[in-house]
């Protein structure tokens, strides 16, 4: 580009007054050859030939290596310049002009641009931690909000306790109340005294029963109960099951069926009472809650597992309340099932008890179309076939001779328990289940011994042994009784024993009189 | 007594603390304010090696990316060292650094460099996790915490480049 003399004077002058250049020669060491310009504009004017420029110029260290360079901005303590280092044969010419302004202005924006960029990552920051705030408030909110409903829920659920506890409470409570003071009042007959006992008996037991119930809950809440397990027979075990399940069944109409596939073995390795005590809850629930058609446990066995089923054709359970009805005190939502007796444990008591027995309970059901409840419990198959379920009679116990006993009492388990232990010790037995009964099979069958209770219907153990003894019956006669024995009449009674009877001494007083 | 010089960049996100670093070390001093640097500062200290060695350290306060996030590389032109800064309280700044050294390497090839995470006197604001500062000492052998307000750790880190440089250039 070629100006006229005039404009090139012009520019020149205008460059050097704004720029004050300043050349200098170094050489490959960085010593000074010679140098040109405002030396004192960038504090180079003390420069001899032959200085280290290091000192002056530190900004050429690790540049002289032959290559152009333009550093447009470079800040010492002098200030800030732009330099051109031009290699020149082994030397080189070094430019120093001052960028002060263009400096100052470059920096302006920059801090500006900056500053800009360090807020918003400072807001970002902020933004994202209030996010996280309140993603946290959120989270929190539905926590607190879930366990408001839940700690609602359970408190319905206890108060729907109480108010049930309550009303089961208050059904034989009141029973007994009024059965209490029918006896106590004047002019009551013997039989309607008896017959009021017998009432605040059976509201007892059932009191008892609830209170059991209760507790249960309460010990395997708290871990409390633990596994007794033995050898059983599991025939036996059914039998039992369908002789308290059977006539419940009978009562209100239903079809009722313990049905045990082939491969069950006949004895097993477990918790009996904990077992019994699940089945008796689940078919009690199903009887419960059918009005038509059957009820049936099935029992099958695979892998040291024992499985069964039990199956109605009851209303069903709705499929939200599936769960729900395993939790303490909780029920299916229909007003039906509430109206139903029942603590609402019997379901969370079970599972608790299948757990602990290593297995659990799985529940199916189509509302409207019948229930099907399986536990499956882990148990074992002993070497030896069978363990007792109770203690045979000592040798010294079985009968010297063929010897028949007449057991008189109205008491179905007693009986039980007599017949288990008197044919095991090798006595006939005969069974009465009142006083009437009693002198008619004795006169008619004539037994070595009568063992008699004294509180059994139609005639009294007392009234029947009397007959017994106007018609000339002469086999000894035992009471058996909870009562002051001084009040029997000895001409009658051969003997007597208190109840509770404990077998072995009723086995041993038999023999004193055979 | 031996004197000899080395060019040491400083190189780091903007406003990680470069300048602050080097005026702590070479004046001891710092300010709260942050100046933003333009081009590049030029700052000497000798230091004292061992065999009688002086080494003048010529440190390029390199600005930190600019507005439009390029770094000019020719100012890097004839190091024998680098000083890598990061925020400590920004540890996207972590990466930036080791950015800027995966370039430096690329374009200079590879040399001493000494890692440092600074601003460790802004406890609260602090974010870089002991997880990071492990997988940096894992992956590099000089990672310094350091603080340019308080001086911590500043010139351990600069004497220990000071170091790494002589070892390879003047074999001590």
């Amino acid at each position: 580009m070629i100006f006229p003399d005039r404009v090139n004077g012009y520019l020149q002058a205008s460059f050097e007054t704004e720029r004050r250049p300043f050349c200098f020669l170094v050489d490959q060491e960085n010593r000074l050859l010679d140098s040109w310009g405002d030396a004192s504009a960038h504090h180079f004017e003390n420069l001899d030939i032959g200085d280290a420029m290091d000192e002056f110029a530190p900004y050429l260290v690790g540049l002289l290596d032959g290559s152009s360079v333009r550093l447009p901005f470079v800040t010492t303590s002098s200030g800030t310049v732009e330099v051109h280092i031009i290699p020149d044969g082994d030397n080189y010419y070094v430019i120093v002009m001052d960028a002060g302004e263009e400096h100052s202005s470059h920096r302006d924006r920059q801090q500006v641009a900056n500053e800009v960029r360090l807020l918003h990552a400072s807001q970002k920051k902020l933004i994202d931690k209030q996010r996280s705030l309140i993603s946290e408030l959120v989270e929190t909110k539905t926590e607190l909000d879930h366990q408001r409903l839940e700690a609602e829920r359970t408190n319905a659920s206890k108060s729907q306790f109480i108010a049930t506890m309550s009303h089961e409470f208050r059904t034989p409570l009141t029973s007994i109340i009024n059965y209490a003071e029918l006896a106590l009042e004047d002019g009551t007959g013997v039989e309607v005294i008896r017959k009021s006992a017998e009432a605040i008996a059976r509201a007892g037991r059932h009191l008892n029963q609830l209170v059991d119930t209760v507790l249960d809950e309460a010990q395997l809440e708290t871990g409390q109960i633990k596994l007794t397990e033995r050898a059983f027979d599991l025939r036996e075990l059914f039998d039992d099951i369908a002789a308290i399940m059977a006539p419940l069944a009978a009562d209100k109409g239903l079809s009722f069926g313990i049905f045990v596939a082939g491969d069950v073995p006949e004895t097993i390795f477990a918790d009996d009472v904990c077992l019994r005590q699940i089945l008796i809850n689940l078919l009690g629930n199903g009887i419960k809650f059918t009005e038509t058609g059957r009820v049936r446990l099935d029992i099958s066995w695979e892998h040291d597992t024992l499985q069964a089923t039990v199956t109605d054709t009851g209303p069903g359970i709705p499929a939200e309340d599936q769960e729900r009805i395993f939790h303490a005190f909780e029920r299916a939502g229909d007003l039906d099932r509430r109206s139903r007796p029942g603590t609402g444990l019997g379901l969370t008591i079970s599972r608790k008890l299948a757990r602990l027995m290593g297995g659990d309970i799985q529940l199916s059901s189509q509302y409207g179309n019948g229930c099907s409840v399986t536990v499956f419990v882990r148990a074992t198959v002993p070497e030896r076939d069978r363990e007792p379920a109770l203690p045979e009679p000592a040798e010294e116990f079985r009968a010297p001779r063929p010897t028949t006993i007449l057991v008189c009492d109205d008491d179905e388990d007693l009986l039980a328990l007599a017949e288990y232990y008197l044919q095991r010790a090798g006595y006939g037995l005969l069974i009465a289940r009142d006083g009437e009964e009693a002198v008619q099979k004795a006169l008619a069958y004539v037994p070595d011994l009568v063992l008699m209770d004294i509180n059994v219907p139609r005639l009294t153990g007392s009234e029947a042994a009397a007959k017994l003894r106007a018609k000339g019956f002469e086999a000894p006669i035992l009471a058996l009784t909870a009562s002051d024995v001084r009040k029997l009449d000895s001409d009658d009674f051969s003997g007597s024993l208190r109840k509770p009877i404990q077998m072995p001494r009723l086995l041993a007083q038999i023999q004193t009189y055979i | 007594m031996t004197q000899v010089s080395s060019k040491v960049c400083i190189l780091g996100d903007f406003a990680v603390g470069k300048t602050s670093t080097v005026e702590r070390f070479v004046n001891n001093q710092f300010s709260d304010k942050y100046l933003t640097t333009i081009g590049v500062k030029v700052d000497t200290k000798e230091l004292s090696l061992a065999d009688g060695l002086i080494l003048k350290l010529v440190l390029w306060d390199v600005a930190g990316a600019d507005r439009f996030g390029e770094l000019e590389l020719n100012y890097l032109r004839g190091a024998s060292g680098h000083l890598l800064v990061a925020d400590g309280t920004r540890p996207e700044t972590i990466e930036s650094a080791r950015r800027l050294r995966e370039q430096a390497v690329d374009r200079y090839g590879d040399l001493p460099f000494v890692f440092l995470v600074n601003k460790a006197d802004l406890k609260d604001a602090w974010e870089a996790d002991d997880a990071e500062i492990t997988a940096l000492r894992d992956e590099m052998d000089d990672v310094f915490v350091t603080s340019a307000k308080t001086g911590e750790n500043v010139a351990e880190a600069i004497e220990r480049l000071g170091e790494r440089i002589a070892a390879r250039e003047f074999s001590l």
